[in-house]
């Protein structure tokens, strides 16, 4: 049999987009533009743009969720093994394209692992031996082999993930979509995941994985870039990977090793840190091998790391907490921490490490005993909720738990009005915090018809609003895209050289290497390192042990000595040296 | 903290056809609804207690035992306000002490702790698949049997949500209990706006995975479990049928009522 085929697509190709347009009803322009895609068999494509580029447009289109859930104007054909998908419903196509989404909570159904794996099956009415015999060579796939009688809502969020995909591999589908699988993951369960990806490529599963890290997709066969609905690049990642400013530009936050290649004039992509460093000393052939002092660069470079604000008195001070609830096991084991006026710290460690509960103890969430927690040499348990508003801020990881207000300024306006603050101050500090996270033009609009990045900056003016000594963010970076990253970073940045004492929460290699000056990494509810980025990074057992991943220039920096934190000075001393 | 009330023992309880259980929370619904007096509802209280302990369930009822603790005191409590009825031991404007108030009052409390009981007692020993499975076999078509169950997952995601909306408010110094009562409701408005569009953005994130999934492709999917119907269960369902019909007969012999004098 051999289909009518139009343009280039081939009949063999294992999943197509001809000529495919979409536009979301009431939307004002197209999310995807006559966009021509092809997957061919056991392949993996990346697929990478900015929110809002199309990916995941793109992405549903392939199982009809476009134009079938999402109501709006879609023109083209998507063809899945040759087959055009005409009329075709969502669950009609189900068996022959898994789709995996971000939002792994909203996957799971079922009370038990293997319940949960049994639904799609059962769906497609598959008969119970049959659905009986896929259950375990599927959980043995994911690594969840013997998980069966598990609860889906005690598994960490890897295990969760890999459960959502072993749900879906059940089906035996002829290709596999991957929508952001690990935007809401920790550093193992990112890995996780990962690991469980390279191996279903191995398997020879055809594979399409949308992905803003550029990191995790060097060496998928092809990386097809987006930008506003059109795809304007698609090729192997050593033709895409380089081209370093149309990344940028297209929201992607391109590898680190490549900028560090490109600064020092080598217009290579590199699939692997080895490499790179092959790459590199066969350009630079006098660099030294790795015996020299390991914070060579260190002191300088801190100095270009951007804000040096001198650490002032001590804001706040933790003596020695322990926490546990009731009837549980210790999530804080004796932390003593202090905050001084102008620092910038991030707090690192596993999910259940005791970071969030930490945080929460700072602001009165959970009370803390007596002379426990001082902030501004006051005991914390004596002052009340709105006294330490006014002196810790906390910025709750979802800005949609906390938007509720017809408009952004009314949005800002709600702390300060909380304290009775008359109209002229409320207006003042509005305004200074509307421009100070960049929303004053925005300041009309409804909050729930901005972007992510730009909830997420609105959530952080209105707790600014109320002018606290001290911000807490809880991964103030989640789910945006690298643009809207470096701009939330960028904002905090400036906030504390304004002289707010930062304290972050965060996952992300990178922001703390690029970012703060302190890292606090937890283990268990303890605090196990309390020391300078450069130093942490120079911790190799400390590292090993946490399973927490320096930043790429950090690890391309330690092959040489040093412990670099950005590309630029990593790429600065190659030069220094040749 | 498990989100679930499901306790993964493998009693007699847990082992019968899961339509037997789905009938057995009926008959018990149905036995508390005929009879008040607190007398007529205390064998089906000694029968639960049994139940408790085969089916080791206590767990559950210590997490809830706050709420039985309060739903009995105060239904007691409120009858002897507002039921003014039968000679007086102690009456005040506001209390009013009977036989009858009394009596009143302890019933409802029980009824209404009686129906929580039967309720975690049959979320112990069911599985939400198990429910949807019985309520399909007693004619619930599985896309409504289905929504039921799903409904059961999404409660607890809420309240986590809006138990972490209440802290995002509180921070930004906003108190929730100021005013009198409806000024109090009023004041939950910045709470429920964003679980509520939370709510709805994650209904639309599931449903999307569900379909998917292949929801809707069939309207009878198979089922990985086979439910059997054995003699355990034939037995369990005569018996609860039998109890079902005493319980009518007490009602409709006029023994299950307060006598107000």
């Amino acid at each position: 049999m051999k289909p009518l085929e139009s343009n280039h697509i081939s009949p063999a190709s294992a999943a197509a987009l001809q000529d495919v347009s979409f536009t979301y009803a009431g939307g004002d322009r197209a999310a995807l533009s006559r966009v021509h895609f092809e997957l061919r068999p056991g392949e993996m494509v990346g697929v990478m743009g900015a929110s809002g580029a199309g990916k995941s447009t793109l992405a549903k289109c392939l199982n009809r969720i476009v134009p079938r859930f999402e109501d709006g104007e879609f023109s083209g054909v998507v063809r899945i093994g040759g087959r055009a998908l005409d009329g075709e419903r969502v669950c009609d196509v189900a068996s022959m394209v898994g789709m995996v989404f971000q939002d792994f909570e909203a996957q799971l159904f079922s009370t038990n692992v293997a319940h949960e794996v049994a639904f799609a099956m059962e769906q497609i009415g598959l008969p119970r031996t049959e659905i009986a015999d896929r259950i375990g060579p599927a959980l043995e796939a994911v690594g969840l082999a013997g998980f069966d009688d598990r609860d889906p809502t005690s598994l960490s969020g890897g295990e969760k993930q890999r459960l959502a995909i072993a749900s879906v591999l059940a089906l035996r589908p002829a290709v596999v979509v991957l929508d952001e699988p690990t935007s809401d993951l920790d550093p193992e369960g990112k890995a996780e995941v990962f690991a469980l990806i390279r191996r279903m490529r191995e398997q020879g599963l055809s594979l399409i994985v949308i992905e803003h890290e550029a990191e995790e997709l060097r060496n998928c066969d092809r990386i097809v870039l987006l930008r506003g609905g059109e795809i304007i690049a698609d090729g192997p990642p050593a033709e895409v990977m380089i081209q370093l400013a149309l990344l940028e530009d297209c929201g992607v936050h391109p590898p680190d090793v490549n900028r560090v290649m490109a600064l020092s004039g080598i217009e290579r992509h590199a699939a692997s840190i080895d490499e790179a460093e092959a790459t590199i000393r066969a350009r630079y052939p006098r660099l030294p091998a790795v015996h020299e002092a390991t914070t060579a660069i260190a002191d300088r470079a801190s100095a270009q790391a951007g804000a040096t604000v001198e650490a002032g008195p001590a804001l706040l001070r933790v003596d020695h907490l322990s926490f546990a609830y009731p009837f549980g096991p210790l999530v804080l084991d004796d932390v003593s921490l202090e905050i001084a006026a102008g620092e910038f710290i991030a707090i690192i460690g596993q999910n259940g490490s005791g970071k969030t509960t930490l945080a929460k103890h700072l602001v009165g969430l959970i009370p803390a005993g007596e002379s426990k927690i001082r902030i501004g040499g006051r005991d914390r348990a004596t002052l009340h909720a709105a006294e330490t508003a006014q002196e810790v801020g906390y910025v709750f990881q979802n800005p949609d738990h906390q938007i509720f207000a017809a408009t952004v300024a009314d949005e800002v306006a709600f702390g300060p009005r909380n304290f009775g603050l008359d109209d002229g101050e409320l207006a003042r500090r509005s305004e200074e915090v509307l421009s100070a996270v960049n929303l004053t033009a925005e300041r009309d609009r409804d909050p729930f018809l901005l972007s992510k990045g730009e909830r997420q900056r609105l959530a952080v003016a209105s707790v600014l609003a109320l002018r606290p000594r001290i911000l807490i963010l809880d991964e103030p970076t989640t789910g945006l895209d690298y643009r809207e990253q470096r701009r939330m970073m960028g904002l905090i940045g400036d906030l504390n050289r304004a002289g707010i004492a930062i304290v972050m929460i965060t996952h992300t290699p990178w922001l703390v290497a690029e970012y703060a000056r302190r890292v606090v990494l937890m283990r268990k509810g303890r605090v196990m390192f309390d020391g300078g980025v450069r130093e942490f990074f120079t911790r190799d057992e400390l590292l090993a042990n946490s399973s927490f991943r320096p930043p790429e220039t950090t690890l391309l920096g330690r092959r040489f000595g040093l412990a670099a934190l950005r590309p630029e000075e990593l790429a600065d001393w190659i030069k220094g040296r040749a | 903290m498990p989100i679930y009330l499901y306790l993964d023992n493998s009693s007699v309880v847990h082992r019968l056809n899961p339509t037997v259980k789905v009938f057995a929370l009926f008959i018990m619904f149905w036995s508390v609804y005929w009879v008040d007096h607190p007398l007529a509802l205390l064998p089906l209280g000694l029968l639960m207690v049994a139940m408790a302990q085969l089916t080791h369930s206590w767990p559950n009822f210590y997490r809830l035992r706050w709420l039985f603790i309060l739903l009995i005191f105060f239904t007691t409590l409120a009858w002897m306000v507002f039921y003014r009825k039968g000679p007086a031991l102690i009456n005040t404007r506001i209390i009013h002490l009977s036989r009858a108030s009394l009596m009143f009052g302890l019933g409802r409390g029980l009824k209404l702790a009686e129906l929580l009981a039967t309720s975690v007692l049959f979320l112990s020993t069911t599985k939400v698949e198990e429910f949807t499975a019985g309520l399909q076999r007693l004619g619930v078509p599985y896309r409504v049997g289905f929504a039921i169950t799903l409904s059961f997952r999404l409660v607890p995601l809420f309240i986590d949500s809006a138990l972490t909306v209440v802290q995002a408010q509180r921070l930004r110094g906003y108190e929730f209990n100021q005013g009198g009562p409806l000024e109090r409701v009023k004041r939950y408005v910045p709470v429920v706006i964003p679980v509520f569009m939370g709510a709805l953005r994650k209904a639309n994130n599931m449903a999307m995975a569900l379909e998917a999934r292949g929801f809707g492709i069939s309207a009878t999917p198979t089922s990985y479990i086979d439910y059997p119907i054995g003699v355990r269960d034939r037995v369990a369902f005569a018996a609860l049928s039998g109890l079902g019909v005493i319980y009518f007969l007490i009602y409709y012999m006029g023994y299950g009522a307060i006598a107000v004098n």
